[in-house]
């Protein structure tokens, strides 16, 4: 779903009113890596609860002395970490069991995957295939409605009881190895651990196949070079070439195509409904006919192993526990950034797309009966309201969801606060886990040293020049050509397809270990992340030179 | 040294210079080679050690170890250099003249007129396989800063002895009682700096947080050590402090002095 600034009314202030006084004791911090732009009202009910409950149960596996809030202030996605209530002696005996559980986990990170989360996501994921949507009644669609917002919280728990030791590992793994070895490249210890074959990678690789056999097909090559967008399709039913094509893109989507353009939107269509993000892909591909995926993806894993058995060469004379922690870490963090990338596609996407699934099913009866005026805007209803209006009629709903619909414009235009609430009383606590969180959502501004550069951190190494392309949302995605930078306020897993295409990515937002980091350094194109204002003060077409192992953005012209 | 290896301490093989003296000249403290028949008595001495080694150029550990440091009067503990990671009978006879010379330098000539001994008296060096620490130990059976006599007071830290021994970095503290509860006190301590091993010799790095935040001894290691000091003590009828290794599983005795300024 697109929403656009509307020009005509004047853009309202970021003005918060808090209900809740205790919630205004809280800092809220706005999620602009993984929700930039404005959530719906569902979304921003739905999936902020989940998240919540999801960290949450997480936090209390780990013994973790903290609980999150979420929430959506304003139409933009808000986290807040509440103190712990605990006293000091509490604080340092939960200290250790945190230590204790948390290495517990790292101990058997990718058993625990394949065994105990993967088999119980998929076992969810079923239990929702299961459900006959269009045959339900209207109170047993209610009551799947209930179910699936039990399944979802479920999938995002384990989420999280992953997402903590995922972050954890790389992170601990690359403070050892830059402390053993300070001789080496700042971004080096990722190149250790990185790499390893997953579903994010697959889904691009089978694409990229797609690519390939769609490359010896002239008319289906034609076809994607003279029509833009999915017009193509229309383009492609007219020829032989093009029908068997079409045979091949529906078995990809059937396979991948359980995904959006965005991390969490609800509203948003499923490449399955709307494939237009696979055929941007797949024209930029198109324009590139000589490059060998497969061959890249060989030299990464020749010099990942040739990487490793460098330190383990170097090692041969210390202690013992320091090899054997290294060995340790080396293992958690392969197995950790294999997992960072692997789980978006069953848990974010999957259950996204299922969720999805049963809410537009709601949506389409309701529309139906004409107690919506369309499907879609059952999406600016509550979870809780669209229960209700599916069990007894409701009285005021389209205003309700007129209302919503406008003041979710309204802020599309406004720049949302970085925090609201109670201002920050300190950096945070110096712990393994605060320094692996701060990784991934990256930390304060960095000043700018030089005259025409921008700072970010350093997020994935080499330098690159090309004309700058600033895509304020996954839409845009066309404009983007082989070897331009990518700009954009954030990427989150689903712009990765565009990291085959793009010369090198800038973002606004995240650290190191963000989603755009990790899959910049398994397309090996240099990325500044965190720089807190690159779409603001960078301007399409603008030739740029991305330093991404020492996070800095030239603006060349 | 060679009495408690006898005693079936776990002692690294090695063997005992006590011959020194004779070419102990105050004229010419740093000389450049050994007399020819000490020399030829060191290399029996070393090729006999590798072939009990099983290898040859085993790497040694070479310290001091003068004949009145086992006197209850004074410990020179840490006057005299300390070369670790030699191999080779000539590395071995260079290391062997350093060691000599350190003994003669002005600090510790100072140190043994202060404490009424002769000057460079009876030097002995010790030569000993080298033991691969994992974590280097250094313990007194007899607190030394209260004079407890009932707590066995340990420090420890990671690699080879040198970085301890030195003084170069905060080792972990333990206190441990003769009685139970035996462990009393942990202290984390910060042990920036490590030394391992180097080409012909050691070098010493930083050591990653990850492992700074890591106590280098378990309780029940503590304990083994606590009572390896208690039993030395015993044995010698004195309290003593004790240089040892825990290479893997398994505990080396290094050194063992006479604590000489118990409070």
């Amino acid at each position: 779903m697109q929403i656009q600034p509307t020009t005509a009314s004047p853009a309202p202030v970021f003005q918060v009113y808090w209900e809740d006084p205790e919630e205004a004791r809280l800092t809220w911090r706005h999620d602009r890596m993984h929700a930039p732009r404005p959530v719906t009202p569902l979304t921003g009910d739905l999936a902020a609860r989940a998240f919540e409950r999801g960290f949450n149960a997480a936090a209390a596996t780990f013994a973790l002395p903290l609980r999150a809030r979420f929430r959506s202030i304003n139409t933009y996605a808000y986290q807040a970490v509440v103190p712990p209530p605990n006293s000091p002696e509490e604080l340092e005996h939960l200290q250790h069991q945190t230590q204790e559980r948390l290495m517990g986990t790292l101990a058997r990170l990718l058993p625990l995957w394949q065994q105990e989360w993967l088999p119980e996501i998929q076992e969810r994921l079923a239990s929702w295939d299961r459900f006959d949507l269009a045959g339900a009644s209207t109170e047993e669609l209610a009551a799947h409605l209930e179910d699936t917002e039990r399944w979802y919280t479920r999938l995002w728990e384990i989420h999280f009881q992953l997402g903590i030791p995922f972050l954890l590992a790389p992170s601990l793994f690359e403070e050892m190895y830059s402390q053993l070895f300070r001789d080496r490249e700042p971004l080096e210890a990722y190149r250790l651990i990185e790499g390893f074959d997953n579903k994010t990678v697959e889904t691009e690789r089978a694409l990229w196949r797609l690519s390939r056999a769609a490359l010896a097909k002239p008319h289906v090559v034609a076809a994607f070079a003279t029509i833009p967008g999915a017009a193509v399709m229309e383009a492609l039913e007219t020829t032989t070439e093009g029908r068997q094509f079409l045979v091949m893109l529906c078995d990809y989507l059937a396979e991948y195509g359980e995904r959006s353009n965005e991390f969490t939107e609800f509203a948003n269509p499923s490449w399955i409904e709307d494939p237009t993000p696979v055929l941007d892909s797949l024209r930029h591909y198109l324009q590139q006919p000589e490059r060998d995926l497969d061959q890249e993806a060989a030299s990464a894993t020749a010099e990942r192993e040739s990487l490793v058995a460098a330190a383990r060469q170097r090692l041969r004379d210390y202690p013992q526990p320091v090899v054997e922690q290294f060995e340790f870490l080396l293992r958690a963090a392969q197995q950790a950034s294999f997992l960072h990338c692997e789980h978006a596609f069953w848990i974010d996407q999957k259950g996204m797309y299922r969720v999805r699934r049963a809410i537009l099913e709601a949506g389409r009866r309701l529309a139906r009966e004409g107690v919506l005026e369309q499907e879609g805007d059952v999406f600016f209803l509550r979870l809780d309201e669209i229960e209700d209006v599916l069990r007894s009629p409701v009285s005021g709903l389209r205003e309700r969801i007129a209302g919503r619909r406008a003041e979710m414009e309204r802020f599309a235009g406004v720049e949302p606060l970085p925090v609201v609430g109670a201002m920050p009383s300190g950096p945070p606590p110096d712990s393994p886990l605060h320094r692996a969180i701060t990784k991934f959502i990256g930390g304060p501004p960095i000043l700018t040293a030089e005259e025409g550069a921008l700072n970010g951190y350093a997020g994935s190494p080499g330098v690159a020049r090309g004309p700058a392309r600033v895509l304020g949302s996954l839409a845009e995605a066309g404009k983007l050509r082989p070897g331009d930078i990518l700009v954009a306020k954030t990427t989150a897993p689903p712009w990765t397809p565009l990291f085959s295409t793009a010369g090198g990515v800038v973002t606004d937002t995240g650290g190191v270990l963000s989603h755009c980091a990790v899959v910049a350094r398994e397309y090996r194109i240099p990325a500044v992340v965190g720089t807190g204002t690159a779409t603001s003060r960078i301007h399409d077409g603008q030739l740029l030179e991305v330093d991404g192992s020492r996070g800095i953005v030239r603006m060349i012209s | 040294m060679s009495r408690l290896a006898a005693a079936d301490h776990p002692v690294p093989p090695g063997f005992c210079l006590t011959a020194l003296r004779c070419f102990a000249n105050p004229a010419a403290p740093t000389c450049a080679t050994l007399p020819a028949p000490l020399r030829g008595e060191l290399k029996a001495a070393y090729e006999r050690l590798c072939s009990r080694c099983g290898s040859a150029d085993v790497p040694v550990a070479v310290r001091s170890s003068a004949c009145d440091e086992d006197g209850a009067e004074a410990s020179c503990a840490g006057q005299y250099e300390s070369l670790l990671n030699v191999s080779g009978v000539e590395a071995v006879a260079e290391a062997v003249i350093r060691c000599w010379s350190s003994a003669t330098s002005a600090h510790a000539t100072s140190y043994r007129r202060e404490r009424g001994l002769p000057d460079a008296a009876s030097l002995a060096v010790l030569v000993q396989q080298l033991v691969l620490a994992d974590v280097s130990v250094v313990a007194f059976s007899a607190n030394p800063v209260t004079g407890e006599r009932n707590e066995v007071v340990i420090e420890a830290t990671w690699g080879l002895g040198a970085s301890l021994v030195g003084g170069a970095v905060t080792p972990d503290l333990y206190t441990v009682s003769r009685n139970r509860p035996r462990i009393i006190h942990r202290r984390l301590g910060e042990k920036a700096l490590m030394t391992i091993r180097a080409p012909g010799g050691t070098r010493e790095i930083e050591v990653p947080r990850v492992l700074r935040d890591r106590l280098t001894l378990s309780d029940g290691q503590a304990i083994e050590v606590a009572d390896l000091a208690e039993a030395l003590e015993k044995r010698t009828r004195h309290p003593v402090d004790l240089e040892c290794a825990y290479s893997g599983d398994r505990l080396y005795l290094l050194q063992c002095r006479p604590i000489t300024s118990l409070p």
